[in-house]
């Protein structure tokens, strides 16, 4: 009987929760002289409920609007009926209604360059993306120096972090992230920082102990993997009697600078002692390598 | 009486060589007396009036005259030297005061025994340069740099002459693969007080390198108890002082320090050596307070650390 | 921004990042080089400069004239040159047929913008106007890189290896430049030019 005799306007929208929102059902001309329909006879239904007649309003002949104050209650689809011969109901048109939220600003931005071979690093940003917004919402992690901008990173499905597989180093970069989706775009602040003063370098490998002449003396020998072009190091040496409990550490201030070995001692003749050993920038910008894998090593008998 | 004025001739000839001298213009038999420096020739030598000396060696140099027979007359004399050509001869160029200026210096891998001269030619690109020489040492000339940052190859050509023979040597190398400074000077290690694992190390930049500033030196560092063999390094790249802070409490350290600059080239010789020990306390006077066991009882006491470790737990630190 | 961390700062780090980028071409270098084959990864190969390679900037330059230069001058003859190496090996990339390496040039290519984009930031912070356009009394090179490369190979892998030969050098002249500029500009003094000129 009723072909596509009107149409609802907006199409689809997107809608703030919470929000006011207006919809207008607009009949067709020729509907009205063929099908005997009039504005009057709309009746608007969200889902299968029916929309209170409060909140509608005839515009004129052909077009009918609604609103609602508060789209929280809002439920989709929103349909425009019109009540043939006074009992028959008919849809002319429906549209399906996304509510959400806009992104808020995303916070706590920090990323930290993790050294993953021999002269390669990658870096990984997080940041808090703030409430759900209950709609599709990107984060793109922005990065650039000041006359050159890089390929943006969209983060992962989890949205609050985004892996850059290639840094420069002693280039302040300039580092932020966008939240975009249909009702707004937000912006975290803006971090500036050379990756170098980021790096959470690969531990110290090839650790070895070797025993001197003296029994209260052993020596570690350590291979680094980051090299003087990209930071020089300092160090933290733990070790313990090996089934004692008690973690004991060498003097942050003797392993504070760039080294392949180091004699600690001190030690009880006689006895094996487990060795752990980590690095970081020299300066202090930057994270702790995990800890090298542990090694053991036997002082010698006090003759 | 034996009449010599002559002028001398000199003569030179191969190790291993036969040499025969005429007595001047004298026939071949007539009657003359050999002498070298001085000393008369046994007749053995001689084949009529000539003088023939075979395989000859080192020892054979000297004056040899010819006097005739009866009346004494030199008729021929000569100064005999032995020796050998020269074989290719050793070059080798160095920069200890890059940018300003490169030397060559040069031996022969043997010695010939007699005079030689060195003549050497450095091209650079298709300019030649001027090798200044030094009164002392003798085989060494300066080359002042008229241009850096090149990529053109140095090409330096030395040719050595004596009256047997010549050879040369050309070796061709960039700007910046001959640069290696002299060692650092004026080494110094100190103890640190109160401190037993420490020695701090001290020096400065060699003096021939000119200019520090602009062409900064980083420095290798090594050193080893004396009861040790094996060394112990560390590489700085700025600054001219380290401090060990894990040497043996109470043993005699040597210490030496080898200079580079900070991108080109290669590492210098090391330094003179320096020796020194880590601070140690004074031995205490023991009066019967200070009698108190140092030694632990086996049962009671466990693990006493170095005052100067500070006992951690590792999760605490491990997790930070 | 650059500016505030002050050009001493901005000169360390340009310096650290020419240290850096000289060592990573060491590695890209001889690994290119053997990439290129015999001869060119021998040693003492030592081709003659063909006319192309003279559109390479290079970093030869007369010692007393080296010296003499200002600080606007030594950083507008880097920025320059650098500008023009990276077109070139920008050139050099898009050849190259294997992956890893030319992942690793595509690296380094970033890391020579990242040179260029610091030596303009050390020149913004010491108040002097990036290198304009070229006059005709500038070296051949000056006017970027030349025809496309020869159709010979063997030529076309000469002017490769001359250029990262020319590179090479110049990361190691940009240092010691670095170095006088880092002695002869302390941070104070530079913040009061700056607020001089209003």
């Amino acid at each position: 009987l009723v072909q596509s005799c009107g149409y609802i306007t907006p199409e689809s929208p997107v809608l703030a929760i919470g929000s006011n929102f207006t919809a207008w059902c607009i009949l067709n001309e020729s509907c009205l002289d063929y099908g005997n329909i009039y504005a009057s006879q709309i009746i608007w239904k969200t889902k299968r409920s029916l929309v209170p007649k409060e909140q509608y309003r005839e515009i004129n002949r052909t077009v009918s609007s609604v609103t609602f104050n508060d789209t929280s209650t809002l439920a989709t689809p929103l349909t425009c009926n019109i009540l043939a011969d006074g009992h028959l109901e008919q849809n002319i048109y429906g549209i399906d209604v996304r509510l959400g939220l806009p992104p808020e600003k995303p916070e706590n931005l920090s990323c930290i360059v993790h050294q993953t071979s021999r002269s390669r690093f990658s870096m990984n940003c997080t940041w808090n993306p703030g409430r759900a917004t209950f709609l599709d919402t990107e984060f793109w992690l922005r990065t650039r120096w000041p006359q050159e901008t890089f390929n943006d990173c969209k983060a992962a499905v989890v949205n609050n972090s985004c892996l850059i597989p290639d840094v420069q180093f002693f280039v302040n970069l300039e580092v932020w992230v966008e939240a975009k989706n249909d009702l707004g775009m937000m912006e975290s602040e803006h971090l500036l920082f050379d990756p170098v003063d980021m790096v959470k370098p690969l531990p110290p490998q090839n650790l070895s102990v070797t025993s001197g002449i003296l029994p209260t003396v052993l020596k570690l020998s350590w291979e680094n993997r980051i090299i003087p072009a990209e930071m020089e190091l300092k160090f933290n040496i733990l070790y313990k009697i090996s089934d004692s409990p008690d973690w004991m550490e060498v003097p942050p201030e003797d392993t504070a600078s760039t080294r392949t070995s180091f004699t600690v001692q001190g030690l009880k003749p006689y006895t094996e002692y487990v060795f752990l050993l980590r690095c970081m920038k020299r300066d202090g910008l930057g994270y702790w390598s995990d800890w090298s894998e542990e090694k053991s090593g036997v002082t010698i008998e006090d003759r | 009486q034996r009449h010599s004025q002559q002028d001398t001739r000199v003569q030179y000839e191969r190790i291993g060589a036969d040499v025969t001298m005429k007595c001047g213009a004298m026939d071949w038999d007539a009657a003359v007396t050999w002498t070298v420096n001085g000393s008369d020739i046994d007749e053995s030598h001689l084949n009529g009036s000539y003088l023939v000396l075979r395989n000859v060696h080192l020892g054979h140099s000297g004056q040899y005259s010819c006097y005739e027979g009866s009346s004494w007359h030199l008729k021929y004399q000569t100064s005999l030297k032995v020796g050998t050509p020269p074989k290719e001869p050793v070059l080798m160029c160095r920069s200890n005061n890059y940018p300003k200026r490169f030397y060559c210096s040069w031996h022969l891998p043997s010695p010939t025994y007699i005079p030689n001269t060195f003549n050497i030619s450095v091209i650079h690109g298709t300019r030649e340069m001027v090798c200044e020489k030094e009164a002392v040492p003798k085989n060494r000339c300066h080359i002042r740099y008229l241009q850096l940052f090149s990529t053109v190859k140095y090409k330096v050509t030395l040719t050595v002459t004596n009256a047997l023979g010549r050879n040369s040597t050309t070796i061709t190398f960039d700007e910046f693969a001959i640069v290696k400074p002299d060692p650092p000077e004026n080494v110094v290690a100190k103890p640190v007080p109160y401190s037993p694992r420490r020695l701090e190390v001290r020096w400065n930049n060699p003096s021939s390198w000119p200019d520090p500033e602009s062409f900064p030196l980083k420095f290798f560092l090594r050193y080893r108890p004396l009861i040790l063999d094996q060394w112990q390094h560390v590489e700085l790249s700025d600054g001219t002082s380290h401090t060990i802070t894990d040497a043996y409490a109470g043993k005699e350290y040597i210490i030496q320090v080898a200079a580079k600059d900070n991108d080109i080239g290669t590492w210098s010789d090391w330094s003179v050596a320096v020796h020194a020990t880590p601070w140690t306390e004074e031995p205490k006077y023991l009066t019967t307070e200070a009698q108190a066991p140092e030694t632990t009882t086996s049962s009671t006491s466990s693990f006493v650390p170095p005052p100067t470790t500070k006992i951690c737990d590792q999760e605490k630190v491990v997790g930070s | 921004n650059t500016d505030e961390a002050g050009a001493g700062q901005s000169i360390q780090k340009t310096y650290d990042l020419t240290r850096y980028l000289e060592h990573q071409l060491r590695t890209l270098a001889g690994t290119y080089l053997n990439y290129l084959g015999p001869p060119f990864n021998e040693p003492d190969f030592n081709p003659p400069r063909m006319t192309r390679a003279e559109m390479v900037p290079s970093a030869t330059v007369d010692f007393e004239l080296w010296r003499s230069l200002n600080d606007n001058a030594r950083l507008a003859a880097n920025y320059r040159a650098y500008t023009h190496l990276l077109c070139y090996l920008r050139g050099m990339d898009g050849q190259v047929a294997k992956a890893d390496l030319r992942k690793s040039l595509g690296h380094f290519c970033s890391s020579l913008q990242g040179l260029v984009v610091s030596i303009a930031g050390v020149m913004s912070s010491l108040g002097y106007p990036l290198p304009g356009s070229l006059g005709s009394t500038d070296p051949a090179w000056a006017h970027g890189p030349g025809p496309i490369s020869p159709h010979n190979d063997f030529l076309k892998k000469m002017d490769d290896f001359w250029l990262l030969k020319e590179l090479q050098t110049w990361l190691w002249r940009s240092a010691k430049d670095f170095n006088r500029l880092k002695k002869k500009v302390p941070p104070a003094a530079v913040t009061l030019r700056l607020e001089a000129q209003g």
